[in-house]
C-alpha cells in the first residue's frame, strides 16, 4: 500500500495552470526526489500535498485518508511533515521554542511530555549546533543552522513523511552536504519517507533514490535517479530538446 | 512625443463614456425631481446628490490608491464650516460665533464661492495631512486618517468661539433648488474620471495593483497617493459645502462617525475601484434608506401603525456591507465601470488583482 | 509632592486603560492582521451586559446587582463571550480576506452592534453605579487617589503579567506566537488554526470586558459611545507601538496615557479642551520621523 497518492491533481492560480494533472504514489521508506526548472509546479506541488493550496482538480491520499484540500494541521496530524522552501523559522522564537511548536498535536496523548523531551534530544543528536544555541534566538542563526533547525522542527511532529521544498537553496555547498548527511543518518535511523523538491537534479544523483523531473506542470521523467544521470534524458527533458 | 499623446487621447476616447454615462444618470434623476415636484422628493433627490458628492471624493482616493481612508467625513466638515462662515449673515454670525476674524465676520458670499473655497480649504488641509499620512503603510495610514478625522472633531467641538462648539450653527441659506447639486456632482464625477485618466491617476492604480513592479518602475507611490489624497479633500470639501447648503445647519458630529460610515459603505457596496461603483452604491443604499426610514416613521397596515425601531437603518446598512463583503468584496461594480458600446469597447478594463484591489 | 504624585497615577492609570485597549487590538492583529474596529463596541456591550433592555433615563440594573466577585468574571465572559462569537459568526469567513477588508467588516460589525445597543436601551446615557466603593479615595504619601486608579493600575499590571506569563511558559502561548510570526508555517506543524484564534478573541473579549467595569464604575453612567475614546487612543497606540507587537502597543498605551495627562495639567485652562487634539496632532508629528512605529524591530516598511 502506498503512503502517498496524487491522482490526476491539477492546480491552478487564476487562469494559470501550475500543477497539471499530475499522478505518482510514494511507498513508505522511499526517497522521491522532485526536481526541475523554475516554474514547473514543484512548490506549488508540495504546497498542495501538505494543504496549504487546495488543488483545483484531483485526490491526494495519505496514510488511506483522502487528504484532498484537508487543512495544513489536519495533513500534519495525520504524519506529514512540510518544511517550506526559505527556511521559515519563527525568528523571534529561540530554538528550543522553535522545535516545541510542532509538539502541541500529541498534547493529549499520555505522557506526551517526555516523549517531547525525548524527540527533543534526539534531534539535537542530530544537529549539535542546535543545542549548543538552544537559547538563542532563531533569527539570529546563520543560514545552515535555520535549515537543519526547521528539518528538525520538522521532525518533532513526528512523521512518517516528511516534504522538503529546496533544502540546498542560497546555502553553501558544504554546508548542504553536511545537511543531507544527517537527513539521510535520520531516514535510515526511523524509516522516514523523504518527499524533497529540489532545483539541482546533480544533488538527487549525488543521494540517490527516485527521481521524477517536473517541467510545465508536468512529469515528464520519473526514475532511478543515478541511471536517469548516466543518461542523456534529463537534460533533454530539463530544457525540453526535442519539443516543438 | 506624438505617441504619448495619441495614447492618451485614445484612453479619453475610450474612458469618456463613463462620465457621460453617470452624468446623464444623474441629469435624469434631477428631472424626475423637477417633474413630480414634491418637496420631500426634491429633498431626497438632492440628499442623493451630496452623497454622490461624499462617496466619489472618497472614490478618488480610496478606489485608486487602495487605502482605506475613515477621515475623509473631516474634509466635509472642514468645507460646511466655510460655508457657515462665509454664508450667513454677519449679525447671526457675531452672536454665534464671536471669534470669527473681522474680515470673515463681514464676509457674505454666494453658495458657488463657499463651495469653491471650501473645497480649496480642504484641499489645503489635505495637502498638510496627507503629506504625513502617506508615508504610512496602509493599515497604519487608514488608522492615521482615523485619528485625523478624530482630530478635526475635537477641534471643531471645543472651539466655541469659532465653530459654536458643539451647537448647531443656524442660518445657513438653505438652497432648494436641485440644479446645484446635480452640477456639484457633475463636477465631482468629472473630477473623479479626469483624475484616474490622468497620468498620476495610473499610477496610483498601478501601484495599488503591484507595488513592487510599479516602485521599480520609478514611480513614486506617496506623491501619487498625495495628489489623489488631496483632490478627493478638496472634492469632499466641496460636497460638506454644498451639505451644508442642503439642510442649513452644521454641527461637528454631523461630520464625523454616521457619515463616514454611510459614504464608507456605500463605496464598498457599489465597488471600491470603480467610480461607477461609487455612484452607483449612492443610488441602491440610498433607496434601501429610505425604504428603512419610511418603515421607521411607521406604515399603516389595516388599523394598526407597524414602525420599525429607531438605529434599524445603520443595523441595515452594516448588514448589508458585511454580506458584500463577504461575497462580493469587489462590490456590485467590481472593478469595471459603466462604457458605452464603442466598438473597442474594452474601455479602462483592469484585471482585479485580488477580491477587492485594495491595499493591506 | 502631592501634585506630582497625583500626576503620576493619573499618568498611569490613564496609561493603563489604553494599554489594555491596545493589547486587545494588538491580540488580535497578531493573528489574524485584523484590526478590530469592533472592539470599542464590545465595551459599551459589556456595560450593557448589566442592565436589562429599556428605554429608561434610569437603568434598571440586573447582573449589576451582584458582589464584585460575581459580577467582575460576568462582564469578562460577556467580553470573551461577545468576541468569540463575533470571530465564529462573522470574522471566519473573512480569514483568506484580505486586512483592508477585515478592517472594514469590522467597523461594520462595530456599527451595527452599537446601533443594537441603541434599540434596545436608547441613545441616552443611563446612570448606573456599578462598584460604587472603588470610586472612594485614599491616601498615598498625603496625595488623594481614587480606589479606582489604583485598582486599573494593579489590574493591568497583573494583566501583563498573566499575559506573558501564559505566553511564554504554556503550550498555547507558545502556538500563538509561533502563529502570530507565521500563520501558516505553524499550521504546518499541527498548530490549529481555529483554537489559536479564537483564544486570541477571547482574551482580547476579557479584556474589553475588563476596560467596561473600570470605565464604568469610573463615570457611573451606561452610554453607548462608551469605548469609542478609550479605543481610539488605543488604535494609535498600536500604529505607533508598531504594529503586531505587543510590547510596542502596552508601551505606546503608557506613553499616550501619560502624554494626555502631561498635557492636562500643563497646558492653559483654555486650551485644555484641545487636549486630545493635542496627543493627536503630537502622534503625527511621531509618525512623521518613524512611520514604521516607535518600538518596531523592522525598518520602514511599505508594507505591513
Amino acid at each position: 500500500m502506498s503512503l502517498l497518492a496524487v491522482s490526476n491533481v491539477s492546480i491552478r492560480y487564476g487562469r494559470l495552470t501550475a500543477v497539471r494533472n499530475v499522478s505518482f504514489t510514494m511507498a513508505e521508506s522511499e526517497t522521491l526526489f522532485i526536481t526541475g526548472p523554475n516554474g514547473a509546479g514543484k512548490s506549488s506541488l508540495l504546497r498542495a500535498i501538505a494543504g496549504v493550496t487546495p488543488p483545483a482538480q484531483g485526490r491526494i491520499d495519505f496514510a488511506d485518508h483522502d487528504v484532498t484540500g484537508q487543512s495544513p494541521e489536519r495533513i500534519a496530524r495525520l504524519g506529514l511533515s512540510m518544511v517550506p522552501e526559505g527556511r521559515d523559522v519563527f525568528g523571534s522564537l529561540t530554538i528550543e521554542e522553535n522545535l516545541m511548536v510542532g509538539t502541541g498535536m500529541h498534547a493529549r496523548e499520555s505522557n506526551w511530555r517526555a516523549r517531547a523531551a525525548s524527540e527533543l534530544e534526539a534531534v539535537y543528536a542530530t544537529f549539535p549546533i542546535l543545542k549548543d544555541r538552544r537559547h538563542a534566538q532563531a533569527g539570529l542563526l546563520s543560514g545552515g543552522q535555520q535549515q537543519m533547525l526547521v528539518i528538525g522542527r520538522a521532525l518533532m511532529t513526528h512523521p512518517r513523511l516528511v516534504a522538503i521544498d529546496e533544502p540546498s537553496l542560497g546555502l553553501a555547498p558544504n554546508i548542504t552536504d553536511q545537511v543531507y548527511e544527517r537527513l539521510i543518518a535520520l531516514q535510515a535511523m526511523r524509516k522516514l519517507t523523504l518527499l524533497i523538491v529540489e532545483q539541482s537534479s546533480t544533488r538527487a544523483m549525488m543521494v540517490g533514490g527516485r527521481m521524477m523531473l517536473m517541467r510545465g506542470g508536468e512529469i515528464v521523467l520519473d526514475g532511478d535517479a543515478r541511471e536517469l544521470g548516466r543518461s542523456e534524458a534529463i537534460e533533454a527533458a530539463y530544457f525540453g530538446y526535442g519539443e516543438h | 512625443m506624438a505617441k504619448r499623446n495619441h495614447s492618451r487621447l485614445s484612453i479619453l476616447t475610450r474612458s469618456v463614456g463613463t462620465p457621460l454615462l453617470l452624468s446623464a444618470l444623474l441629469v435624469a434623476f434631477a428631472l424626475l425631481a423637477w417633474a413630480v415636484g414634491s418637496r420631500p422628493f426634491n429633498q431626497t433627490v438632492i440628499d442623493i446628490f451630496v452623497q454622490v458628492m461624499l462617496v466619489t471624493g472618497l472614490y478618488i482616493f480610496v478606489g485608486n490608491s487602495g487605502i482605506i481612508s475613515f477621515g475623509h467625513a473631516a474634509f466635509a466638515c472642514l468645507g460646511g464650516y466655510v460655508v457657515a462662515w462665509t454664508t450667513i449673515k454677519p449679525v447671526m454670525k457675531k452672536s454665534a460665533m464671536s471669534g470669527l476674524p473681522d474680515w470673515l465676520m463681514a464676509m457674505e458670499i454666494p453658495y458657488w464661492a463657499a463651495a469653491a473655497s471650501g473645497a480649496v480649504w480642504a484641499g489645503f488641509w489635505a495637502l498638510l495631512f496627507g503629506a504625513v499620512l502617506m508615508r504610512l503603510s496602509g493599515i497604519a495610514a487608514s488608522i492615521a486618517t482615523f485619528a485625523m478625522l478624530a482630530m478635526i472633531n475635537a477641534i471643531y467641538s471645543n472651539w466655541a468661539s469659532v465653530t459654536a462648539a458643539t451647537s448647531s450653527v443656524v442660518g445657513i441659506p438653505i438652497l432648494r433648488s436641485v440644479w446645484p447639486y446635480l452640477a456639484g456632482a457633475i463636477i465631482a464625477v468629472l473630477v473623479a474620471w479626469l483624475h484616474s485618466i490622468s497620468r498620476h491617476g495610473l499610477t496610483l492604480r498601478a501601484a495599488r495593483d503591484e507595488p513592487t513592479a510599479a516602485a521599480a518602475s520609478g514611480v513614486d507611490i506617496p506623491r501619487a497617493r498625495l495628489i489623489a489624497f488631496v483632490i478627493s479633500g478638496a472634492v469632499m470639501g466641496m460636497a460638506g459645502a454644498l451639505y451644508a447648503h442642503s439642510i442649513g445647519v452644521v454641527t461637528p458630529n454631523t461630520f464625523y462617525l454616521g457619515m463616514t460610515f454611510i459614504t464608507l459603505s456605500m463605496l464598498v457596496v457599489g465597488g471600491m475601484g470603480s467610480l461607477s461603483g461609487a455612484v452607483i452604491g449612492v443610488l441602491i443604499l440610498s433607496s434601501l434608506i429610505q425604504i428603512l426610514r419610511w418603515l421607521e416613521a411607521g406604515v399603516q397596515i389595516g388599523s394598526s401603525t407597524f414602525a420599525l425601531p429607531g438605529g434599524v437603518q445603520e443595523i441595515g446598512l452594516g448588514v448589508v456591507m458585511i454580506l458584500i463583503l463577504m461575497f462580493r468584496p469587489a462590490g456590485i461594480m467590481g472593478n469595471r465601470e459603466l462604457t458605452l458600446p464603442w466598438p473597442r469597447a474594452r474601455a479602462g478594463q483592469e484585471k482585479a488583482p485580488d477580491a477587492t484591489g485594495v491595499e493591506t | 509632592m502631592p501634585g506630582l504624585l497625583q500626576v503620576v497615577f493619573d499618568a498611569l492609570s490613564l496609561g493603563s486603560l489604553y494599554a489594555m485597549g491596545a493589547l486587545g487590538i494588538a491580540l488580535i492583529f497578531g493573528v489574524m492582521r485584523l484590526v478590530n474596529f469592533a472592539h470599542g463596541d464590545v465595551i459599551a456591550f459589556c456595560v450593557f451586559a448589566l442592565l436589562w433592555p429599556s428605554t429608561d433615563a434610569v437603568a434598571i440594573v440586573f447582573a449589576g446587582n451582584l458582589p464584585w466577585f460575581l459580577l467582575v468574571p460576568f462582564v469578562l465572559a460577556m467580553g470573551a463571550g461577545l468576541s468569540v462569537l463575533l470571530e465564529m459568526v462573522v470574522f471566519r469567513r473573512f480569514r483568506r480576506a484580505n486586512p483592508a477588508t477585515m478592517m472594514i467588516a469590522s467597523f461594520a460589525l462595530g456599527f451595527v452592534i452599537r446601533y443594537g445597543l441603541l434599540t434596545l436601551f436608547s441613545s441616552r446615557p443611563k446612570s448606573i453605579s456599578l462598584l460604587p466603593a472603588l470610586s472612594q479615595p485614599i491616601e498615598i504619601f498625603g496625595a488623594r487617589i481614587p480606589l479606582l486608579q489604583l485598582i486599573t493600575i494593579l489590574v493591568t499590571v497583573g494583566v501583563l503579567f498573566g499575559l506573558t506569563v501564559f505566553l511564554r511558559r504554556t503550550r498555547f502561548g507558545l502556538e500563538m506566537r509561533a502563529a502570530a510570526e507565521n500563520f501558516t508555517m505553524a499550521r504546518m506543524l499541527g498548530v490549529r488554526a481555529n483554537r489559536v484564534i479564537t483564544i486570541a478573541f477571547a482574551l482580547s473579549g476579557a479584556l474589553a470586558g475588563a476596560i467596561a467595569i473600570i470605565l464604568g464604575s469610573q463615570t457611573g453612567t451606561a452610554n453607548i459611545a462608551m469605548g469609542a475614546n478609550v479605543m481610539l487612543m488605543a488604535f494609535i497606540a498600536t500604529v505607533i507601538g508598531g504594529m503586531g507587537s505587543l510590547t510596542g502597543a502596552v508601551a505606546a498605551g503608557f506613553l499616550l496615557g501619560s502624554l494626555a495627562t502631561v498635557l492636562q495639567a500643563v497646558l492653559p485652562p483654555d486650551a485644555r479642551v484641545f487636549r486630545d487634539a493635542f496627543v493627536y496632532g503630537l502622534v503625527i508629528l511621531v509618525l512623521i520621523f518613524r512611520p514604521q512605529g516607535l518600538f518596531s524591530a523592522q525598518g520602514a516598511k511599505e508594507r505591513v
